[in-house]
């Protein structure tokens, strides 16, 4: 395995900084998060981050294109973006997963998002395994390893003093043999994953959710949610976005911003009626969502078990529970 | 330097650079204040944009930071003397909250002298005159407002 | 289980099983040792969950809102801040007295959720800040006191000293540190929608016409969205610090209330939130001769 020794992570970004934009995972007094690496950085080896990586291909205000009123027609622009090849170091399995759901969305289905493409194409994953899952981790039980990305160009493991670095496609293997010279080639194996605090069954889930649009359950859970945002705009795989536009005299711009099905205004209609009137069809729509409508469309969960929301909820509601719950309803 | 202080800079470098100041005023008192300094043929500087409203009471903080965001340098917010609120107790009201909000501003890093507050009458024309060309040069002074500003 | 959990639980199923109430808001453990999140208990059986400790920082009293149509009474639990938001509900006649049973627990400081990160059950874990600064850690209105009233403490709170570095610093410093915390902000709402004093209807920031605030993130739509909630809830805010504690990003809200609220004792008298049913919020009447600095 090529390995590097932790106190020389910082050349090696540096070094990989000259050819690319990387993100690092950072943490700082107030926040952790990816940010562009910089010589001085202090790179979070240590859990996950709390702002996920999705706002790197899918900003939270993204422009989209200007136009300008001429008389009767319009000009209309688009934003020229420059953008850079980056590689991500750091992410993690749930946050990898997220990034494949992302894809889902964005890529597939006879629609290709280009905003989301242009970013994504230029993009190389490093992933770093875990083996220490944080208190709100339950990736495992969504059938993810925590120590074995998929989809990552490159694996790396923490060995404790060192880490270990395996490509895993053509590209992954092309980034190492070019900065080979700072690698040196170890027999080392993986350390193992420690055992993980919280663990939800979702087997037969999304097929008994199916039947529970109108069950019960949802007054009971919804009870306590006080209809912020803070887990969809945490959560790595949340992708709800609205447009609106910036109009000055003749001129302006048009963006896309998250949004959160949280929000009352989210499904609000012109005229005012709302299909989703409090939050209780509010948080049956977000787990519904996460835990049935995308794996009937895409075949797969809409959670990664990264337990961000868990963590930050201000009223402590957590998902592996509702998965419980679901589990024990009777239909 | 951020983009944000570049713009400002080159605006104030224009020789001919002017502040813009927005008067909420009044429509019992300090409008017809406004308007008998016009009458009057009372000179003040052009720099004021007068807005009407039906009481200093109806405005909202959230008028005010908009102001500035927007590209106002100076707001002034006026209306009748205590005790002449055509409404009875508006101004009362607009006084404690914009004792509040002037302190808040300043916390925010904002000069509170960019944020002012006046009673002016119907019969005050030249107090309209002088409070406008004050706060006019006071701005000046100032230089252009680099806050809270909108830049997109 | 501590004696306060005991009593609670005595308490709350008395209330259910008599009918005296058809609801108990309360505390309850959920997976994870250092939180505390809310429970609505309305089955006798149901009791059992209910659970007092150093976690507990939920403000009950924003559901009360929720359940204005609630047919019968609610017990609900209050600290000492959330006695003061039931208070400041009343006052806004956003609940009915006559429907409540309200239940004080004085409180002895919380603990701080997220130093107890990573760490083992029964590990020291630091003060709340929040907490820090209380003057009134007990219930100012109730029907029951469920344990003996506790000391107020008067140490200096970090917040106070932020305020002081801030208010040492140069407005343009001053200005700096602000953009630097609102520019985090992801505009989550938790903040708008953990506090008791944002009790809108409908809150402007969700209104589309007018649209008062853009959906864009940027620095001057953060700063016009927390500049406009510091205004909103000026005088009518209970210092319980939930702002600031469910805040995923860490901005200081808490340095921005405490200072508005020291400003208008300064301006207008001692006037804190939600003590006296009988005392209008500052912003919500006047004195013939209140200052008149600028004007």
């Amino acid at each position: 395995m090529k390995t590097i020794v932790k106190s020389r992570l910082a050349e090696l970004l540096q070094t990989m900084a000259q050819d690319f934009r990387v993100l690092v995972p950072v943490k700082s007094e107030t926040v952790s998060q990816f940010v562009p690496w910089q010589e001085g950085l202090t790179v979070n080896l240590e859990g996950n981050t709390v702002l996920p990586p999705k706002d790197i291909f899918f900003p939270q205000t993204e422009k989209m294109y200007k136009f300008k009123v001429k008389g009767s027609s319009v000009d209309i622009e688009e934003f020229a973006e420059d953008v850079q090849k980056q590689v991500i170091f750091g992410i993690r399995s749930c946050d990898m997963q997220s990034i494949d759901c992302l894809d889902k969305v964005f890529l597939t289905k006879g629609y290709e998002d280009t905003f989301y493409k242009t970013k994504r194409d230029k993009t190389l994953l490093v992933a770093l395994a875990c083996t220490k899952p944080q208190d709100t981790c339950f990736c495992e039980s969504l059938g993810l390893n925590p120590l074995e990305a998929s989809g990552a160009d490159i694996q790396v493991y923490d060995l404790g003093d060192a880490l270990g670095f395996v490509a895993k496609t053509p590209e992954g293997e092309e980034l190492l043999a070019k900065y080979a010279s700072l690698f040196t080639e170890v027999n080392a194996v993986p350390q193992k994953v420690e055992g993980f605090n919280l663990k939800a069954e979702v087997a037969g889930i999304p097929e008994k959710l199916a039947k529970m649009f109108d069950h019960p359950i949802w007054d009971e859970v919804s009870q306590k949610c006080l209809g912020c945002g803070a887990c969809a705009y945490l959560c790595p795989t949340c992708h709800c976005f609205d447009i609106s536009g910036n109009v000055k005299a003749d001129q302006g711009y048009k963006f896309r911003c998250w949004d959160c099905c949280m929000f009352s205004e989210y499904t609000r209609m012109a005229g005012g009626h709302n299909p989703r009137p409090s939050k209780k069809e509010r948080v049956r729509n977000r787990f519904m969502h996460k835990l049935y409508y995308f794996q009937e469309r895409y075949g797969q969960l809409l959670c990664t078990g990264c337990g961000r929301c868990i963590a930050k909820c201000p009223v402590g509601m957590d998902i592996t529970a509702i998965i419980e719950k679901i589990k024990e309803a009777e239909v | 330097m951020s983009i944000e202080a570049v713009k400002a800079d080159k605006a104030a470098s224009q020789e001919n650079w002017e502040p813009k100041i927005l008067v909420f005023a009044c429509n019992w008192c300090t409008y017809a204040g406004a308007d008998l300094a016009g009458l009057s043929r009372l000179q003040y500087p052009p720099n004021v944009r007068i807005l009407r409203v039906p009481c200093s009471g109806r405005v909202n903080p959230q008028f005010v930071i908009r102001a500035f965001q927007k590209g106002i340098d100076g707001v002034l917010v006026a209306g009748c003397h205590p005790g002449d609120c055509h409404y009875a107790t508006g101004n009362y009201f607009t006084r404690r909250r914009y004792l509040v909000m002037q302190r808040l501003l300043e916390f925010m890093g904002m000069d509170p002298a960019r944020f002012q507050a006046r009673w002016i009458s119907g019969s005050e024309g030249p107090k309209f005159q002088q409070v406008v060309t004050q706060l006019t040069q006071d701005i000046k002074a100032l230089g252009p407002n680099r806050k809270l500003r909108d830049m997109e | 289980m501590n004696q306060h959990t005991v009593k609670m639980r005595e308490l709350a199923r008395e209330l259910l099983s008599s009918g005296q109430v058809s609801l108990v808001l309360g505390w309850e453990k959920g997976n994870l040792w250092y939180k505390s999140p809310p429970v609505f208990i309305s089955r006798v059986e149901d009791v059992e969950k209910l659970i007092f400790d150093e976690f507990c920082h939920n403000n009950l009293a924003k559901y009360l809102m929720d359940l204005v149509h609630h047919s019968g009474k609610i017990a609900v639990f209050v600290k000492g801040c959330d006695s003061r938001a039931i208070n400041r509900l009343l006052q806004d006649n956003q609940i009915k007295r006559e429907k409540l049973y309200i239940i004080g627990v004085p409180c002895p400081g919380l603990k701080d959720p997220d130093d107890a990160v990573g760490k083992k059950q029964g590990a020291e874990v630091k003060n709340s800040a929040k907490c820090a600064t209380c003057s009134y850690p007990n219930p100012v209105v109730y029907d029951a006191l469920l344990w003996e009233t506790v000391p107020v403490n008067t140490t200096k709170a970090p917040v106070e000293e932020l305020i002081a570095k801030l208010d040492s610093m140069t407005p343009d410093e001053r200005y700096a540190y602000w953009t630097e915390q609102f520019s985090r902000c992801i505009r989550c709402f938790a903040c708008r929608n953990v506090c008791p004093a944002c009790n809108c209807r409908e809150c402007c920031f969700d209104q589309a016409e007018p649209d008062w605030l853009g959906k864009a993130n940027n620095l001057s739509e953060n700063q016009f969205m927390q500049m406009t909630r510091a205004m909103h809830v000026a005088g009518r805010c209970i210092e319980c610090g939930e702002c600031e504690r469910v805040c995923p990003m860490n901005i200081p809200l808490m340095a921005i209330n405490k200072k508005v609220a020291r400003d208008i004792a300064e301006l207008f008298g001692e006037c804190a939130a939600g003590l006296d049913l009988e005392k209008r919020p500052p912003l919500g009447h006047f004195d013939l001769n209140d200052p008149e600095k600028f004007m």
